[in-house]
């Protein structure tokens, strides 16, 4: 049993993080490491019992991470490293404090670095629900979040949105490059293993469209993926496939011979929702693929995709009950 | 008569002459520069394989898919409705290229090049294709593709069967290869709940056995994707028949195919990405249309 320093021990590396979570048996999970390297810094506050802690399999306690940098952002030529390693039974909470800023780069080829290295066990749980990344104009960044999941198990539910900059300023996809890479890997015994999802968002130059970035997005100025796996998020994935189901057809009318019957709540609440949705101009989508549940949102503003995800993750409770209130801080 | 014979003979001779500095010069420029310069019109083989498959009675139920267009439209209403909706049209025809280009040609690429990969790049591009709507589109041409290689195109392309002594070239033996693949996939997919057979890879594989050169296959499978596009257009009445010829024949969606090939020529897969994100909602969102025409 290692002894849990309060004082992170450092790891050489500029940009290198480790973030490891261990469970005492039979059910405390332990922060067994959380070390980081400048400009990465990892604040873990004091871990709280879940709201459904009594029962049964759910750990006696959830950890939380915020994943934060010197200056609120990225500087150019930036290169961050982080690992995240869950043991079976354990859960946590990966957080940001405020968007991600990545700064202007002097030279397009320039390019600062986010890597993110998940590893899940089986019953292990990480819900990564992060504020969205916002790129300057002028920059140029890359990022990908690589999920190794254990036999295929372990729960994920894991956003990953960017914005069109500094809206305020006028910047609008001003910017000269910009990657995210989304992967969950299964794996097996003897080192083999098997991609089951990939999300790659490529906004660079190419393309041949003759057209700016900014015509590219068609007006939107979020755009955002969220993807859910496993069965902690069964509830939460299937409630996404049902309101999705249950959108009203894009171009159909109302004829007047539907019966009109009381609504009920959730029915009031997804009337509600609906008309946020077209006031923000928001357009989403959500598909069953490959044992995922993954959505696509964009939204004008981004107030509008913020507002409608905390709202769509609330209304069904789930994360909720298994995390606590605080997952969903980057949501406020 | 005998002169007439004399010119006709002499320019026989020249012909042959030319043809024979042609083929020289176009050895040592593909000496240069590999696969590129080798094209399908000097070689009768490939040519003949090339119009085959951008033959639009070529079975792969393509006049089926809109790939978007049709849920693009109903994301984009004119006013008044009479206006024309060309112009937001040649914007989706951009983007859908631009989109097809930096998502699937990779798969065909590399298929191409590596027939023996193909269940890997199947499952990779599978995990890449985000939603049900356009996994639909692409597994269903995909395996109507299949199906074409089996009931049409096996007999006449693997009897030849060469002596395997005489197999030296490089060509040859990566068509052999990419044949044995085509037939342990088919033959794989009936029992395997892993494979799902898009179209991408599948189209790499088959275009390699049928001799047409990468740079043919990766232009014929945009080029038929902007066909399928431009001619799901005129379905839908944003412009007539004349019109859409005019579009496909032009210069400029030659030039932007052209450098699409060119872009992608050596982008690995694991780069291959999504550069158009409204894309896949509007794609995501066709199921939810209140009339459609289309099955994407």
């Amino acid at each position: 049993m290692s002894y849990a320093s309060p004082f992170a021990a450092s790891t050489s590396k500029p940009g290198q993080g480790s973030i490891s979570v261990a469970l005492l048996p039979p059910n405390t999970p332990v922060l067994r490491d959380v070390s980081y390297q400048y400009p990465l810094k990892l604040v873990a506050p004091d871990a709280l019992p879940p709201p459904d802690h009594e029962e049964e399999h759910a750990p006696s306690l959830v950890h939380t991470v915020f994943l934060l940098t010197y200056g609120g952002g990225i500087v150019a030529g930036d290169a961050i490293d982080l690992t995240v390693r869950l043991d079976s039974g354990t859960r946590l909470v990966l957080l940001t404090q405020g968007s991600t800023k990545i700064f202007k780069t002097p030279d397009p080829s320039v390019v600062s670095r986010q890597h993110m290295n998940v590893h899940l066990a089986p019953k292990s749980a990480l819900v990564y629900l992060p504020d969205p990344v916002q790129p300057f104009a002028q920059t140029a960044f890359s990022q990908s979040q690589i999920y190794h999941l254990e036999d295929g198990e372990g729960s994920l539910c894991a956003c990953d949105w960017v914005t069109s900059g500094r809206s305020a300023r006028g910047e609008n996809w001003d910017i000269f490059d910009y990657k995210s890479r989304n992967e969950i890997w299964r794996m097996e015994a003897k080192g083999k293993k098997r991609l089951l999802l990939r999300d790659n968002l490529i906004l660079d130059k190419h393309g041949q469209t003759n057209m700016a970035l900014s015509q590219r997005m068609d007006g939107y100025s979020v755009f955002g993926t969220l993807i859910i796996r496993g069965p902690l998020y069964a509830s939460l994935a299937q409630f996404f496939l049902d309101e999705f189901e249950a959108m009203p057809r894009i171009g159909g009318r109302n004829w007047g011979d539907t019966v009109e019957v009381e609504p009920t709540p959730r029915e009031q609440w997804r009337k509600a929702r609906e008309k946020r949705e077209t006031n923000d101009g928001l357009l989403w989508s959500a598909a069953n693929v490959r044992g995922f549940v993954l959505v696509k949102f964009a939204s004008k503003e981004v107030e509008g995709s913020r507002n409608w995800l905390r709202d769509m993750v609330r209304e069904e409770g789930s994360i909720e009950s298994a995390f606590g209130k605080g997952a969903l801080l980057c949501l406020k | 008569m005998g002169a007439n014979a004399n010119d006709a003979q002499s320019l026989k001779d020249e012909i042959a002459e030319l043809e024979r500095r042609l083929t020289d010069a176009k050895s040592q420029l593909g000496e240069a520069i590999p696969d590129q310069t080798r094209s399908a019109s000097g070689n009768d083989a490939a040519l003949h394989a090339l119009l085959l498959l951008s033959d639009s009675a070529l079975p792969l139920g393509s006049f089926a898919f809109s790939s978007g267009l049709e849920s693009y439209l109903a994301h984009h209403k004119v006013s008044p409705p009479s206006a024309s909706q060309l112009p937001s049209f040649q914007t989706f025809l951009r983007l859908s290229l631009s989109t097809l280009a930096s998502t699937a040609l990779p798969y065909v690429l590399a298929a191409y090049r590596n027939p023996e990969d193909i269940e890997t790049l199947d499952n990779d591009f599978d995990a890449s294709t985000p939603c049900t709507v356009a996994r639909r589109a692409s597994t269903a041409q995909g395996r109507a593709l299949l199906a074409v290689w089996e009931r049409s195109f096996r007999a006449q392309y693997t009897h030849e069967t060469v002596d395997p002594s005489q197999r030296n070239g490089s060509i040859e033996h990566s068509q052999h290869l990419a044949s044995t693949a085509l037939t342990s996939f088919s033959a794989a997919l009936r029992t395997s709940d892993h494979l799902n057979a898009h179209l991408a890879p599948l189209w790499g594989l088959v275009t390699n056995v049928l001799s047409v050169p990468p740079s043919d296959s990766a232009y014929l499978f945009l080029f038929s994707h902007a066909r399928t596009v431009i001619s799901a257009a005129v379905r839908a009445s944003v412009m007539g028949p004349y019109q859409a010829q005019a579009v496909l024949a032009s210069a400029e969606l030659q030039e932007r195919i052209k450098k699409l090939v060119a872009e992608g020529w050596n982008k690995k897969v694991e780069d291959a990405g999504q550069s158009v994100p409204v894309m896949d909602l509007w794609v995501g969102r066709h199921e939810k249309l209140y009339s459609r025409i289309f099955n994407s």
